[in-house]
C-alpha cells in the first residue's frame, strides 16, 4: 500500500478518537436521536409480527421471509464492514455452505436435528477458512481473499458433485415439522431476525466492539497499544459468519433448495449492495437494503426487464451521493432539522453516517 | 499426444487471460484500483468484436471497432465517475461494481442472452499435423496475438518516456507531479489502455470460449487469480501467472474435473497466505 501521503486528492476528515463520537452511547447528547431509533424498531416489530394479520396473502408474507433472510445475512456483512473496516465479498458463500450443510444432511436422511448440527459445523469450519486466510489483510486484500474464497467454495459447489449434485444442487431439503405452514415459518424468520440484530447490537456495544472500531479506524494504533488485531478480526469474523450461517440455514428451510447460485459472487456483491444502500453501521440499514434490493430483484423484475440496469444505477448513485445510505442520510437530516431548532449542541456528537464515512473514505494505514 | 494438445490448450487460454490480466494489472499497478469492470469491458469487446467482424467480413476490423468502442466507455468511466472518488479504495471498487450491474445489463439488452461466438469464417483457419496430431491455428494464433502485445508492453514500459511516466508514477506520484506531469490524464490514459487489452481479449478470446452473460464475472475472476498469483502491478507476474493458471485449469479440466475450479484457487490462497505480494510483486 502507498503511503497515505502521496494520495492525489486526500479527502480531509475529522480525526476521531478510538471510539468515533456518534457511536450509540459514547455522546451525552445522542439519546434523543436514539428515542428515533427505538420508535423505528419498534415500528419495524409491531409491522413485523402483524404482518401476516394485515390482510397480505401467503406470497406477501413469503416474499417477506426472504426480505428478512437477506436482512439477517445483509446485517452480518454490515457488523464486519461497519465495526471493522472488513468489506466482505463472500459472505453469500458462507451461507451457501451453511445451506449445502444442512441440505447434504437432508440428503443422507438425516432429521432436522442433525442438519442443523452439519449446517453448523460447515460454518464455523468455513468462517474460519475465511477469518485465518483474511486475518493479516484490509481494505482491498480483505476483499480480494474473501472474494478468491468465496469463488473456491463456489467451485466445490458447482463441481463436487458427488457431495452437492453439481450444478442441478439439492432439492426437497425439509424444515421441521412445526415450521411446515408459511406463516409459522415467518414467524421463525421474524425471530431468528430480531435475535440476529440483538446479538450485533449488543456486540457492538460492547467493549470488544470498541476495540474493532479501533481497528477499523487505526489498526497501527490499536497494535501499538498492544491490543492482538489479527485475532480481534478473526473474533469479528466467526461472529458474522455464523450469524451469515444462520441465514443460509433459513434460506435452505425457506425454499427447500440449494444450488451453487446460492454460493457465486453475484449473491456477495448484492450483499453489499444492500448494506451500503441501507448505510453502513446502522442498525436498521440491512433491513432496508434488502427490502429495496429484494424488491427490485422479485417485484420490479416482473414489469421491467432492465432492472439490473436500475439496480446498477441506484448503486452508483447511493456510493457518488448518499454515502449513508438510506438509514443514515435520514438520521443526518434529522439532526440538521434540529440543530436548524437550535435543540442539539452545535458540533455535539454525530450519527451513523460516521462509520460509512469511515470505511469509504478511509485511507489504508 | 493428448498431453502435447492440452499443453497448447492451456498456453492459448493463459494467452486469453494474459491479455485480460495484464491491463487489470497495470490499472491496479498505477492506479491502486481493483477494476471490477474488467470482466464487462471484457464481454462488451467480445459482444462489438463478434457483431463488427461478422459485418464486414474481417477480424481486424473487428477487433479495431471493439477496442474503440470499450476505449469511450472505460474514458467516460474514468473521467465521469472514477475521478470523484480518487484515493478512496472502496467507493472505486464500488463503482466499478455498479459499471459492471449496467454494462452486463445494456450488453443482455442490445445483445440478447444466447452465447455468442466469433464466426468461424473470420479467424485464422485449418490446422497443422505433425505426426497424428493435429492441431487448428487458431490456438497459436491466439498465442502468437498474445506473445506479440505481451513483448510490446514490455518495451514500452522500459524502454520509452511514456513507460518512464508510468514507471514514475507507480513508485511515487507526488515527485512526478512536482515535475510537471499531469498524473490525471496519466491515469485516464492507464484506465483507457487497461481496457482496450480487455477488449482485444475479449474478441480474440470468442473465438475459443462463447461469449455470455455471467462470463465477466468468470473472466474477472480468472484475472484476479492470475495477478494476486503474479503480484500486482507487474507485467511479468501477470503473463507467469497466465500460462501457470491457463495450464493448471485445461489439465485439471480433464483429470479432476469435480475440483477443478479449486485447483485453480488454491494455488492463490497459497500464494496469499505465504508471500502475499505475490511472485514478482514488491512488497506492500
Amino acid at each position: 500500500m502507498s503511503n497515505p501521503a502521496t494520495r492525489v486528492t486526500p479527502v480531509v476528515r475529522p480525526s476521531t478518537g478510538l471510539i468515533p463520537a456518534g457511536v450509540p452511547g459514547s455522546g451525552g447528547g445522542f439519546w434523543r436521536s436514539r428515542w428515533m431509533q427505538v420508535a423505528g424498531l419498534a415500528l419495524v416489530f409491531v409491522v413485523g409480527l402483524l404482518l401476516p394479520y394485515l390482510g397480505t396473502n401467503s406470497f406477501t408474507v413469503s416474499l417477506t421471509s426472504t426480505i428478512l433472510i437477506a436482512a439477517i445475512l445483509a446485517s452480518s456483512v454490515n457488523f464486519l464492514v461497519g465495526e471493522g473496516g472488513m468489506a466482505s465479498l463472500g459472505h453469500g458463500a458462507i451461507a451457501g455452505a451453511a445451506a449445502y450443510g444442512a441440505g447434504w444432511a437432508s440428503k443422507q436422511g438425516w432429521d432436522v436435528g442433525m442438519q442443523v448440527v452439519v449446517a453448523l459445523a460447515v460454518t464455523l469450519v468455513v468462517s474460519f477458512v475465511y477469518a485465518v486466510l483474511s486475518m493479516r489483510t484490509s481494505g482491498i486484500y480483505f476483499l480480494m481473499v474473501t472474494l478468491a474464497v468465496g469463488m473456491l467454495i463456489f467451485g466445490l459447489a458447482s463441481k463436487y458433485s458427488t457431495v452437492t449434485n453439481g450444478d442441478t444442487g439439492i432439492s426437497n431439503v425439509a424444515r421441521p415439522e412445526f415450521l411446515s405452514e408459511y406463516w409459522t415459518y415467518y414467524y421463525f424468520v421474524f425471530g431468528a431476525f430480531v435475535v440476529a440484530t440483538a446479538v450485533l447490537w449488543v456486540v457492538r456495544q460492547s467493549p470488544f466492539g470498541a476495540s474493532l472500531r479501533g481497528i477499523r479506524d487505526s489498526e497501527s494504533r490499536m497494535r501499538s497499544l498492544g491490543y492482538s488485531v489479527a485475532w480481534y478480526k478473526v473474533g469479528a469474523f466467526m461472529i458474522s459468519g455464523v450469524i451469515a450461517g444462520l441465514a443460509g440455514l433459513l434460506s435452505v428451510w425457506h425454499t427447500h433448495f440449494v444450488s451453487p447460485t446460492s454460493t457465486g459472487v453475484e449473491r456477495s456483491v448484492l450483499l453489499i449492495v444492500m448494506v451500503i444502500l441501507g448505510g453502513i453501521g446502522t442498525t436498521m440499514g440491512p433491513l432496508i437494503g434488502a427490502t429495496v434490493v429484494i424488491l427490485i430483484e422479485n417485484v420490479l423484475s416482473s414489469y421491467v426487464d432492465r432492472w439490473q440496469l436500475i439496480l446498477g444505477l441506484v448503486f452508483i448513485l447511493v456510493i457518488l451521493f448518499a454515502r449513508a445510505g438510506v438509514a443514515g442520510s435520514i438520521a443526518k437530516l434529522v439532526r440538521r432539522i434540529r440543530r436548524r431548532r437550535g435543540s442539539a449542541p452545535p458540533g455535539g456528537p454525530s450519527g451513523p453516517e460516521d462509520a460509512a464515512e469511515a470505511v469509504l473514505s478511509n485511507h489504508p494505514a | 499426444m493428448l498431453i502435447a494438445q492440452q499443453v497448447i490448450n492451456g498456453l492459448a487460454f493463459g494467452a486469453t487471460l494474459f491479455l485480460l490480466a495484464s491491463g487489470l494489472t497495470l490499472v491496479f499497478g498505477l492506479m491502486r484500483i481493483v477494476n471490477m469492470a474488467h470482466g464487462a469491458f471484457y464481454m462488451l469487446g467480445g459482444y462489438i468484436g463478434i457483431v463488427v467482424s461478422a459485418l464486414s467480413g474481417n477480424l481486424l476490423v473487428g477487433l479495431i471497432a471493439a477496442i474503440a468502442a470499450v476505449a469511450v466507455l472505460a474514458f467516460i468511466v474514468e473521467v465521469g465517475l472514477l475521478r470523484f472518488v480518487r484515493g478512496q479504495e472502496l467507493p472505486e471498487v464500488l463503482l466499478t461494481i455498479g459499471v459492471t450491474f449496467v454494462v452486463a445489463d445494456i450488453c443482455l439488452w442490445i445483445f440478447g442472452g444466447d452465447p455468442q461466438q466469433l464466426p468461424a469464417a473470420v479467424r485464422p483457419q485449418g490446422s497443422f499435423t505433425i505426426g497424428d496430431f493435429t492441431y487448428p491455428w487458431y490456438g497459436i494464433f491466439v498465442i502468437g496475438v498474445a506473445a506479440v502485445i505481451g513483448i510490446a508492453l514490455a518495451v514500452v514500459q522500459t524502454r520509452t518516456r511514456v513507460g518512464a511516466i508510468v514507471r514514475a508514477g507507480v513508485d511515487d506520484r507526488e515527485t512526478i507531479q512536482a515535475m510537471g506531469i499531469n498524473i490525471r490524464w496519466v491515469f485516464t490514459g492507464m484506465f483507457v489502455v487497461g481496457a482496450a487489452l480487455a477488449a482485444i481479449g475479449g474478441t480474440i478470446g470468442a473465438g475459443r470460449q462463447p461469449i455470455l452473460q455471467g462470463v465477466q464475472n468468470e473472466v474477472l475472476l480468472y484475472a484476479l487469480v492470475v495477478i494476486i498469483i503474479g503480484g500486482l502491478g507487474s507485467i511479468a507476474g501477470a503473463a507467469v501467472g497466465s500460462v501457470v493458471i491457463g495450464l493448471i485449469d485445461v489439465f485439471a479440466k480433464t483429470y479432476i474435473p469435480e475440483l477443478s475450479y479449486f485447483t485453480v484457487f488454491l494455488p492463490m490462497a497459497l500464494v496469499l497466505v505465504i508471500r502475499p505480494q505475490g511472485l514478482f510483486g514488491k512488497a506492500a
